[in-house]
């Protein structure tokens, strides 16, 4: 950004800085690029969800990337084991800020259908280790849900929604 | 066959005394008990004879705990149970990882969820649990892990060499399909040693099993393998009819049969996306994802989901087909007819796709049958096993398919084999409409409430990915007293370090592919 950049001594800004956040949310909001992070089942829905049916690329978020240094989302998508833990930790770590997360799947909100008592290896919702922005319920959710979720995470971060919404026909 | 192999064993094992059994009732022909001494004998008789360990699990009997080996020939079923009864105190058992390449890994799960020790294993380190566990989660009392155990917890750590060093392959790296972790030792682009490290994605399945009545764990069954959902509700299905004696009608055999045989077609053509999408090409992905959304369309019409299916109920279906179930599969078959002559013109004829598959990962007659390898790596060895035909279960038996096998064990015969499969399935689906009777979907008087009879109970199917087994031990109530599954992920994996040593790293990821592995189902 060079001289005239952000980065100058707040008091002499000569813009309003809250404008540029927006506009750069809206640039965010339309180009979140979701780390490859498949665990379980609803890794195969949220594949469904960006190959050809469904086309996650219609809302700028069918970028999936290997690295989390180059993603700004993280979808988690299945159960989250106790040894899985310490591993999603450190990927939620080393993706850059602004970053968020969807937790996709019931195994991911609270544990779903693999909590019972004596149970020895589960962590019980992924919001228990790192900030969850969107849940997408379901075993597993369809991707028409994902859709829906990311639509949810484009308003969170822009404060308005982009598309109509749908409503239910029952 | 059986008959003079109880007669061979009586001669040539001492003390053996081999009991026939009950196929149909149970599931295997042959039943022995042994000892711990006798043990070796036993098992090098198998050896000689060509079996291949089909499986090796442990119940917890309060009193005592029983190791139960599983041993069974390729061509003609013979499934032996060797049955070792071990002291619950000092659970201790010699070691069979020297004859069969498959009892390392096997051996090494029993001993984090038994706590049986086994002399002479070579590495009894941890596999699946994670570090924090305290007890030994399968036994039926709550045993503390003693502190010498504690060491092994913290499962694999690379020792400092020169010249060497060493990469983690997962567990969030694409091409391993989900979590599995490969600890490779590398020399430069060479692999020198690779590691797998499970059970990032261990689930409980057994343990629940244990915990439900056999309607409860239904649902569990399409999230062990969801890519082949209906062939493990089918395997669990059919292994509670086979306990408890329930008929199945005609009807049901048929839409079971063209229900599965979908469900294969859908999980390779995954297949073939993800693993070309690991060899570098992407394409392919998005013209797979466009066939299997045709499927899934007709399995969600009458399953009622797209992807963790619990279709099969004991005695029958969740509910009937439709026409408009047949007019879509029919329509299916019809399109999917025609698109092989697309794929065989974007991958199977592609120069570079023959170059980066061809000659690499090769396996060896012998070297399947001492890991145990099932399913198309197994059928890529040359080896003809397919449980639909040696081993005929639902209605298979009267509909005629071939078994594609390869001819030289490498990668590239892997793919042409699931390939032909997919064919030889819209063959099986024809052939099952056309025969599809009438009557009802449902046995009738299927009780509420099971209660199986004491006893266990082994049923195998063919899923897409090979043999899956399930051994189900019934104690009278109206749930598992223990639920073993047998999933051909795990045995197929287990001969990857071997495929692995001294190939470059490029080329052990086409072969990781190839195995097709599903990381919930080695996991459990």
């Amino acid at each position: 950004m060079g001289e005239r950049g952000f980065h100058l001594e707040k008091e002499i800004i000569p813009v309003k800085f809250a404008l540029v956040e927006k506009v750069l949310d809206l640039a965010r909001a339309n180009s979140l690029w979701p780390v490859t992070f498949g665990l379980a089942c609803c890794a195969i829905e949220m594949m469904a969800a960006a190959m050809s049916r469904f086309d996650l690329d219609r809302f700028g978020a069918g970028v999936f990337r290997a690295s989390p240094r180059q993603g700004d989302l993280m979808i988690v998508t299945g159960t989250v084991t106790k040894k899985m833990a310490p591993v999603l930790t450190t990927l939620y770590e080393q993706m850059p800020s602004p970053k968020w997360v969807i937790a996709m799947g019931n195994c991911a909100i609270s544990g779903g259908p693999f909590v019972f008592e004596g149970q020895y290896n589960l962590v019980e919702g992924v919001d228990l280790l790192v900030p969850v922005d969107v849940y997408v319920p379901g075993c597993p959710p369809r991707p028409e849900a994902l859709l829906e979720g990311f639509l949810k995470l484009e308003e969170k971060i822009t404060g308005t929604r982009r598309f109509p919404r749908v409503e239910s026909a029952w | 066959m059986v008959n003079g192999l109880i007669e061979e064993i009586k001669a040539r094992v001492m003390g053996a005394e081999p009991v026939e059994v009950s196929y149909t009732e149970k599931g295997y022909h042959c039943a022995l008990e042994t000892s711990p001494d006798k043990l070796s004998g036993v098992v090098g008789f198998f050896d000689e004879k060509r079996f291949y360990l089909e499986c090796l699990l442990c119940t917890d009997y309060t009193d005592y705990l029983e190791l139960v080996y599983l041993f069974n020939t390729h061509l003609a079923p013979c499934r032996v149970k060797v049955a070792l009864k071990i002291d619950p105190e000092h659970p201790v058992a010699p070691s069979i990882a020297a004859q069969y390449a498959s009892a390392y890994w096997y051996e090494r799960e029993i001993h984090e969820f038994y706590g049986v020790l086994f002399t002479g294993h070579p590495n009894m380190a941890y596999l699946f649990l994670h570090n924090g566990i305290d007890h030994y989660p399968m036994r039926k009392t709550k045993v503390p892990v003693p502190s010498e155990d504690q060491a092994r917890l913290d499962s694999f750590k690379p020792g400092e060499e020169e010249d060497t060093f060493f990469i983690n392959l997962g567990p969030q790296h694409p091409s391993t399909h989900g979590v599995l972790r490969v600890v490779l030792k590398m020399d430069g682009e060479y692999i020198e040693r690779a590691e797998p490290v499970l059970g990032y994605l261990h689930r409980m399945h057994e343990k629940m099993a244990e915990n439900r009545t056999y309607q409860q764990f239904l649902p569990n069954t399409g999230r062990m393998d969801y890519l082949g959902a209906m062939s493990f509700n089918l395997g669990y299905v059919l292994a509670v009819e086979r306990l408890c004696a329930i008929p199945v009608p005609d009807r049901a055999k048929f839409v079971r049969i063209i229900a599965t045989e979908l469900n294969r077609i859908c999980s390779h053509l995954l297949w073939v996306g993800a693993y070309l999408a690991d060899l570098g090409a992407l394409t392919p992905f998005l013209f797979v994802f466009d066939d299997r959304e045709q499927i899934l369309d007709v399995l969600e019409g009458v399953a009622g989901s797209r992807l963790t299916y619990c279709y099969f109920r004991f005695g029958g279906l969740y509910n009937d087909v439709d026409d408009e179930f047949i007019a879509g599969t029919r329509a299916f078959v019809k399109r999917m007819w025609s698109r092989f002559s697309l794929y065989e013109k974007l991958v199977t004829g592609n120069v570079i796709f023959i170059n980066r598959t061809r000659g690499i990962g090769t396996i060896a007659k012998e070297q399947a049958r001492k890991y145990g390898v099932s399913g198309p790596v197994l059928r890529s060895a040359g080896i003809a096993c397919d449980l639909r035909k040696i081993e005929s279960y639902s209605a298979y038996d009267g509909l005629e398919f071939d078994i594609p096998v390869g001819g030289h064990g490498d990668v590239l015969d892997t793919y042409k084999i699931r390939i032909a499969e997919m064919e030889n399935s819209l063959r099986i689906i024809e052939q099952a409409l056309a025969k599809l009777p009438g009557g009802p979907f449902m046995a009738e008087k299927v009780p509420k409430k099971l209660k199986p009879p004491r006893g266990d109970v082994y049923q195998v199917v063919e899923t897409p990915r090979g043999e899956l087994g399930i051994y189900i031990v019934s104690d009278e109530s109206d749930g598992p007293f223990r639920m073993k599954w047998r999933v051909p992920s795990f045995s197929n994996l287990m001969i990857f370090p071997e495929l692995a040593q001294g190939v470059l790293l490029a080329d052990a990821v086409a072969i990781l592919g190839s195995l097709d592995l599903v990381i919930p189902e080695i996991d459990r």
